[in-house]
């Protein structure tokens, strides 16, 4: 991509790119960051692309991680298999809503918001939309910092798998779908950080732009 | 004085080309167009910080070493620690789950610490070391990736799920490990990514 084709007042219209490691401004044609040695680039390279297929593949993750068990408690012999959303149901039967709302919101609706909020930044980039700018800039922001609170649950189960070990009275064993689950956060994280959000603001309108630049001036 | 010269950066977030003047101390420059925080000068940030990775090292050694919760339920008692925990899981057959736990709780907060420190000690001598950029590159490689807090969370999730089965003790380490996490948050927010690398090329220079 030629400088031309981004907008005025941005670093890439100079051609210059922000370090990713060290924040350095540098010119984008050396490719290495003369600071801190890192490979520089105006835009992250197929941000689109890479973004939805790690997005796909967490989609797919996603199902063996609600299909299969996340633990199994054996208590006085019979064993009793449960998963994610079981585990949130049998909160609720317990009267522990808030531990419920807890799992509920890190397991199923944060994992579930990311992939929607990724899927639709990705959307209104490829149809390059140029309204609500702040708007998606805030949601990729949300998405961006809820990522890693949906490990939650793992931890969870990693700790009552450390902790609950009576023998034949009572203990609990970790399930598969833990490692999916893993998974699922792991590779939405890949994917939220591999998204680009320049790309939002490189389709603001030209007419817009232009007189950012100009405000700009009289500010400076 | 080298100071005087404005710092020249583009938004991580929106690409906006930006200018700002050196900063007073406890300041902070954000993004005129999308309001991403662009830097700060905290006041002894680079001091603050390195005081709170030395103690978050050793309060990471201790919640390592002693009892974190223990277990009472009909006359027997359990007690985990928390390289017994990932040992669990390991036994079971789970490496990965014990991998995907123990590296962002333990691993990757003790190297960042380790990286964090390797840095600062020389640059607040003023002595440049070959290891310094290196160390840099690794610390915010990392950083993504450290799920301190998010586990303090899910303990405290853990101890109402057994609560209801059986009576849980917190163990010493459980207080040192909501310490040290309460320390790791104080290092990272002390700590401005763009001054120390601008801290790093006038030592190098």
């Amino acid at each position: 991509m030629s400088a031309a084709t981004f907008l005025p007042g941005t670093a890439a219209a100079e051609g210059l790119a922000t370090c990713h490691t060290c924040c350095k401004l540098a010119p984008a044609e050396s490719h290495k960051c003369p600071r801190c040695g890192s490979s520089l680039h105006l835009r992250t390279t197929d941000s689109l692309q890479r973004t939805i297929a790690l997005a796909v593949t967490a989609t797919l993750l996603y199902i063996p991680a609600n299909v299969l068990p996340i633990m199994t408690t054996t208590m006085l012999g019979t064993s009793e298999p449960s998963t994610i959303l079981g585990g949130v149901v049998l909160l609720i039967h317990h009267e522990s809503y808030l531990i419920a709302a807890v799992i509920f919101i890190a397991s199923v609706m944060v994992p579930t918001g990311k992939l929607l909020s990724i899927s639709w930044l990705c959307w209104s980039v490829a149809r390059r939309q140029s309204t609500s700018l702040e708007q998606r800039t805030r949601m990729y922001r949300v998405t961006e910092f809820v990522g890693k609170w949906s490990m939650t649950d793992v931890f969870v189960v990693a700790i009552l798998v450390a902790l609950i070990q009576l023998g034949g009275l009572l203990s609990i064993t970790a399930g598969n779908a833990a490692i999916a689950f893993g998974g699922v956060v792991v590779v939405t994280m890949i994917a939220a950080e591999s998204f680009d959000s320049r790309l939002i603001w490189d389709q603001m309108d030209a007419e817009r732009s232009e007189l950012e630049v100009e405000s700009g001036d009289t500010n400076a | 004085m080298t100071e005087t010269v404005p710092l020249r950066l583009g938004c991580l977030e929106c690409d906006l080309l930006v200018c700002i003047e050196p900063l007073d101390p406890g300041a902070r420059a954000s993004c005129p167009r999308c309001g991403h925080m662009l830097t700060a000068n905290n006041r002894d940030g680079f001091t603050r910080s390195l005081a709170f990775a030395s103690a978050a090292s050793m309060l990471l050694a201790m919640s390592m070493s002693f009892p974190f919760l223990s277990l009472e339920a009909s006359g027997l008692e359990q007690v985990m620690t928390l390289p017994r925990s990932a040992y669990e899981l390991y036994a079971d057959g789970y490496l990965l789950i014990a991998i995907l736990v123990m590296g962002p709780i333990i691993a990757v907060p003790a190297l960042m610490i380790g990286a964090l420190m390797a840095m600062l000690v020389p640059l607040r001598r003023g002595t440049p070391a070959p290891w310094i950029v290196p160390a840099g590159h690794f610390l915010f490689a990392l950083s993504p990736w450290s799920m301190v807090e998010v586990f303090v969370i899910g303990v405290l999730v853990s101890l109402v799920k057994i609560g209801a089965m059986a009576t849980v003790h917190l163990g010493i380490s459980f207080w040192a490990y909501v310490a040290f996490a309460i320390c790791f948050t104080a290092t990272l927010t002390n700590l401005d990514r763009v001054q120390l690398w601008e801290r790093i090329e006038e030592l190098s220079a």
